[in-house]
């Protein structure tokens, strides 16, 4: 049950802003009630679809024996792979913390570390609930953005923590 | 057949594939589907509440002049803004973008929303500097707001 927690408490607070605005108004909790009824129904199916399709990617790839693709040795290439390969993993942030922690210890440099959470905020199963809201321009070309970025971040952001480490490292020599 | 029924179909498809090759994978596959589903709905039933609450008292207008193109980079900045306060699953960011657009938000708005979203957030903040420390985390979060809010005005000036 405490695997559940957090799904009650959103349950919880979703009723009582519903239930707050019955007792001042019941045909606005009326209204309310009929569009999320509306939302529902028109994302219903692709939740499925897209649950099912984050379930099997969850089985198949396994993203824990990753890390000797994404050593410094690895290069470009490991940077290249770092950027691209996330955009089809799910999850949250909460789940990928702990994740690339692992990978980080396993040997990643921190270069790749960056890349893959940009690149997982590709979130290409959510491609389907992305399109149904947002478009396909704006869905595709969002995805196009997130490699570049991705590199980007990982090699720009590599070198600004490096020469901060290496800076706040000398004036502790000088003691 | 709808969309929704298209996505069913490849759905059943890929899941049939993986039966064929290995069963106790399936298995362990419809179970995580089944953890999936029971985490990600009831956040999905709070934020469609939420949104139609928004819809029900927030004037259209105040969403539009906030985050139209009217308001050019700042639009960006604002649904950044926002974005780093959702404390949302990536799975709720898409509908909640949705409605934003319909109530006039520019699509750099939207860019920068859903992408702050999803790759930041004061509720991840601690366990990220856990898991990685002060320097990496603020060069992370720093560089991401950075870079989304320039690749924004893309989407601005595009779509």
């Amino acid at each position: 049950m405490n695997r559940y927690k957090n799904s009650l408490i959103y349950i919880g607070i979703a009723l009582l802003l519903w239930g707050g605005v019955a007792v001042f108004s019941v045909p606005k909790a009326l209204l309310m009630g009929s569009i999320t009824y509306d939302t529902f129904l028109r994302v219903i199916k692709i939740m499925i679809a897209v649950f099912i399709i984050i379930g099997l990617i969850k089985v198949w790839v396994h993203p824990k024996h990753l890390s000797r693709f994404l050593g410094k040795e690895a290069g470009f290439k490991g940077l290249l792979f770092a950027s691209t390969f996330p955009i089809i993993l799910g999850g949250s942030l909460f789940t990928m913390f702990p994740l690339l922690r692992i990978l980080r210890e396993k040997g990643a440099s921190i270069a790749a570390i960056l890349s893959f959470i940009t690149a997982w905020g590709g979130k290409a199963p959510l491609l389907p609930l992305e399109i149904s809201f947002l478009g396909v321009q704006f869905a595709v070309l969002r995805i196009a953005v997130i490699i570049p970025s991705a590199l980007l971040i990982g090699i720009f952001g590599e070198f600004l923590i490096e020469k901060w480490e290496r800076n706040s490292f000398s004036p502790a020599r000088e003691n | 057949m709808d969309t929704g029924t298209i996505y069913l179909v490849i759905a059943a498809i890929l899941l049939l594939v993986s039966l064929v090759k290995d069963r106790t994978k399936t298995k362990n596959a419809l179970l995580a589907t089944g953890h999936i589903a029971l985490s990600i709905l009831p956040v999905l039933f709070f934020i469609f509440i939420l949104m139609s609450f928004m819809q029900v008292f927030i004037p259209q207008k105040l969403i539009a002049n906030l985050l139209g193109s009217g308001n050019g980079f700042f639009s960006i900045l604002l649904g950044g803004l926002i974005g780093s306060f959702a404390l949302i699953q990536p799975a709720a960011v898409f509908p909640f973008a949705g409605f934003l657009r319909d109530y006039g938000a520019n699509y750099g708005a939207i860019f920068g929303f859903v992408m702050i979203a999803i790759l930041m957030g004061i509720s991840t903040l601690p366990l990220e500097l856990l898991s990685f420390g002060k320097k990496f985390t603020i060069v992370r979060n720093v560089l991401t707001f950075v870079l989304v809010s320039l690749v924004g005005i893309v989407f601005l000036l595009l779509l």
